[in-house]
C-alpha cells in the first residue's frame, strides 16, 4: 500500500506529522505480520502522551492508569483491522478516548481527584512567578489550590468540550486532528473551543492577569 | 511580588502538562500492562464482542434484513404447525370418540347398533340366530363373517360394535330380543338426529371448534341417547369437550411428523 496516497486523505498536516505516520505504519505492519514484540515500541511511544490525555479527562491518575493500559490492550486486539485509513496516533487516540467517554459515562456520579503533582519546572516556572511571589510551602499550597480549582473548571465542562480543550491546548492537536478524532467538522471543534475558552476565564478570573 | 503580565486561560492549562507521573510509575505501568497483554492473548473473545465489532464495521443494513428474515421464518414456522394440528384434530377426536362411544357403548347405544343390525342382518339375509357356532373354536371365523356383512363405509369402531351386538344376538337371542324390542318399541326415548343437529348448531361460535366435534359424533347417528337427551347430551359434550382439548394438548406437531403425548 502506498503509504503517502494513504495519508494525504487524513488530517496529518505537518511533514513531521506525515513521517511518525509513515514509521508507526510501518511498525504496525511489522505487528500484523506476527512480530508481536514491535507492538512494544509504539507502546513506549504513545504511553505518555495517552495517559496524558485520560488524565486530563478524567483527573483520576489511577483511572487514567487503568484505561490507557485498556487502550492500548484494545489497539492491540485491532490491529489487524487497521488498515492505515488514517494515521495509527489518531486511530490510537480515538480508541483511548472513547473508553475514557465510556467510562466517564458509567461513572458520572462517582468522581473524585487524584491529581500527579504539577512540576513548577521549565516553561511553567515562569507563569507561576507571574502568578505569584510566595516562596517554599506558600508557593507549593498555592499551586496545590491552582491546580485544583482548573481541574474542578475542566470538570464541570462538558465531555466533548473538555475533550476539546484537552486535545487542544494541552496536547497540542491541530483542529483538523481533534474534528478526524473526534468524528465532527472543524467548525464544531472551534465552536466548542471557543465556548471553552469563555467557560474557564469564568471560572478562573480570579488567577488570571490581563 | 509576582510578576504583573498577562496571563491567559492558555498559560494556566499549559500548567496541567507539568502534571506528569514519574519513571517509577512507568515500570508499573509496563509490568501491568504486559500481564494483561498477556491474558488478552490467551483469552478467547466471546461471540458478542465480534457482534459488537461487525457493527461497529456498520453492517446494520445487512443484520435488520437477516432479522426480518429471522423473523419471518420463526412466524411461519409457528403458524403452519398450528394449521396442520387444527386440520389433524377430527382424526384424532375421531379416534377418541370412537373409544368413548367403545366405552359407552353397552349402556347407553345398543338402541340404534340393535336397529343397525337388525337392519343390516336383513338387508343381507343374515339371520341374527341362524347358525350356531362354538365361540371357542370360530370366533375370528365367525367375526370375518359378521364383518363382511356389514357396508364398508361404517367406521371401524361401529363394525365393531356391529360384530359384538351380532355375535351376542347369535349366542344369547333370549336375552337381546326382548331388550331390544323394549328399546325398539319406545320412541319416545330416542331423539331424532336432526333435533341432536339442531341443539349442535345452536352453539356458540366461540366454542365452534370443541362443539363442531361433538356435532361430527352426533351426525354419526349414534343417537338416539338415553332419558333424559339433552341431559345426558349436555354431559357427554362436556366430557368430550375436555376430553378433546385434553387430547389437543397432547398432539404435537414438528415438521411433518406429528406425534402423541401418552
Amino acid at each position: 500500500m502506498n503509504l503517502s496516497k494513504v495519508f494525504t486523505q487524513t488530517a496529518i498536516t505537518t511533514p513531521e506529522r506525515k513521517q511518525e505516520a509513515d514509521a508507526d505504519f510501518a511498525v504496525v505492519k511489522q505487528v500484523q505480520a506476527g512480530d508481536v514484540a514491535a507492538f512494544d515500541k509504539l507502546i513506549v511511544k504513545y504511553r505518555e502522551r495517552v495517559f496524558g490525555v485520560i488524565y486530563n479527562l478524567s483527573a483520576n491518575r489511577e483511572d487514567a492508569s487503568d484505561l490507557s493500559q485498556e487502550t492500548f490492550i484494545k489497539a492491540f486486539q485491532a490491529i489487524n483491522r487497521f488498515q492505515g485509513n488514517c494515521s495509527f496516533f489518531t486511530w490510537l487516540y480515538k480508541i483511548a478516548i472513547n473508553t475514557t467517554l465510556s467510562h466517564l459515562r458509567k461513572n458520572r456520579m462517582r468522581s473524585f481527584f487524584s491529581l500527579e503533582k504539577l512540576n513548577d519546572e521549565g516553561g511553567n516556572a515562569q507563569v507561576i512567578d507571574q502568578l505569584t511571589d510566595k516562596r517554599g510551602a506558600d508557593r507549593d499550597a498555592y499551586l496545590r489550590e491552582l491546580q485544583e480549582k482548573l481541574n474542578e473548571a475542566l470538570q464541570k465542562l462538558s465531555i466533548p468540550h473538555r475533550t476539546v480543550i484537552t486535545l487542544f491546548e494541552i496536547d497540542g492537536l491541530s483542529h483538523a486532528e481533534i474534528a478526524e478524532v473526534m468524528d465532527c467538522s472543524e467548525g464544531t471543534v472551534r465552536s466548542r473551543l471557543h465556548y471553552a475558552k469563555q467557560f474557564l476565564q469564568g471560572e478562573l478570573g480570579k488567577y488570571l492577569r490581563s | 511580588m509576582p510578576h504583573h503580565s498577562k496571563v491567559s486561560v492558555e498559560d494556566l492549562l499549559r500548567l496541567k502538562r507539568a502534571e506528569r507521573p514519574g519513571p517509577e510509575f512507568w515500570t508499573n505501568f509496563e509490568g501491568e500492562l504486559r500481564q494483561r497483554q498477556l491474558t488478552a492473548l490467551v483469552q478467547k473473545r466471546r461471540w458478542w464482542h465480534e457482534l459488537s465489532t461487525l457493527m461497529q464495521r456498520r453492517i446494520y443494513l445487512p443484520a435488520g434484513a437477516a432479522a426480518i428474515l429471522a423473523f419471518t421464518l420463526v412466524a411461519v414456522r409457528y403458524s403452519v404447525p398450528n394449521r396442520i394440528a387444527q386440520d389433524s384434530i377430527p382424526a384424532a377426536v375421531t379416534a377418541r370418540v370412537d373409544s368413548a362411544v367403545e366405552e359407552l357403548a353397552p349402556t347407553e347405544i345398543p338402541v340404534s347398533i340393535a336397529a343397525q343390525v337388525l337392519g343390516s342382518s336383513e338387508a343381507t339375509g343374515v339371520a341374527p340366530h341362524a347358525t350356531h357356532v362354538t365361540p371357542a373354536a370360530s370366533d375370528s371365523f365367525a367375526d370375518a363373517a359378521i364383518t363382511a356383512t356389514i357396508p364398508a363405509d361404517v367406521s371401524p369402531s361401529q363394525r365393531s360394535m356391529n360384530t359384538s351386538l351380532t355375535r351376542l344376538s347369535q349366542s344369547e337371542p333370549a336375552f337381546l330380543e326382548p331388550l331390544l324390542d323394549e328399546r325398539l318399541n319406545a320412541p319416545v326415548r330416542a331423539q331424532p338426529a336432526s333435533i341432536a343437529q339442531a341443539e349442535v348448531a345452536s352453539m356458540t361460535a366461540s366454542t365452534s371448534s370443541k362443539y363442531r366435534l361433538i356435532a361430527r359424533y352426533v351426525d354419526r347417528s349414534l343417537s338416539p341417547a338415553p332419558t333424559p337427551p339433552a341431559v345426558v347430551r349436555e354431559r357427554l359434550a362436556r366430557r368430550l369437550g375436555d376430553d378433546i382439548n385434553d387430547d389437543i394438548s397432547r398432539i404435537g406437531v414438528v415438521g411433518s411428523r406429528v406425534s402423541l403425548k401418552f
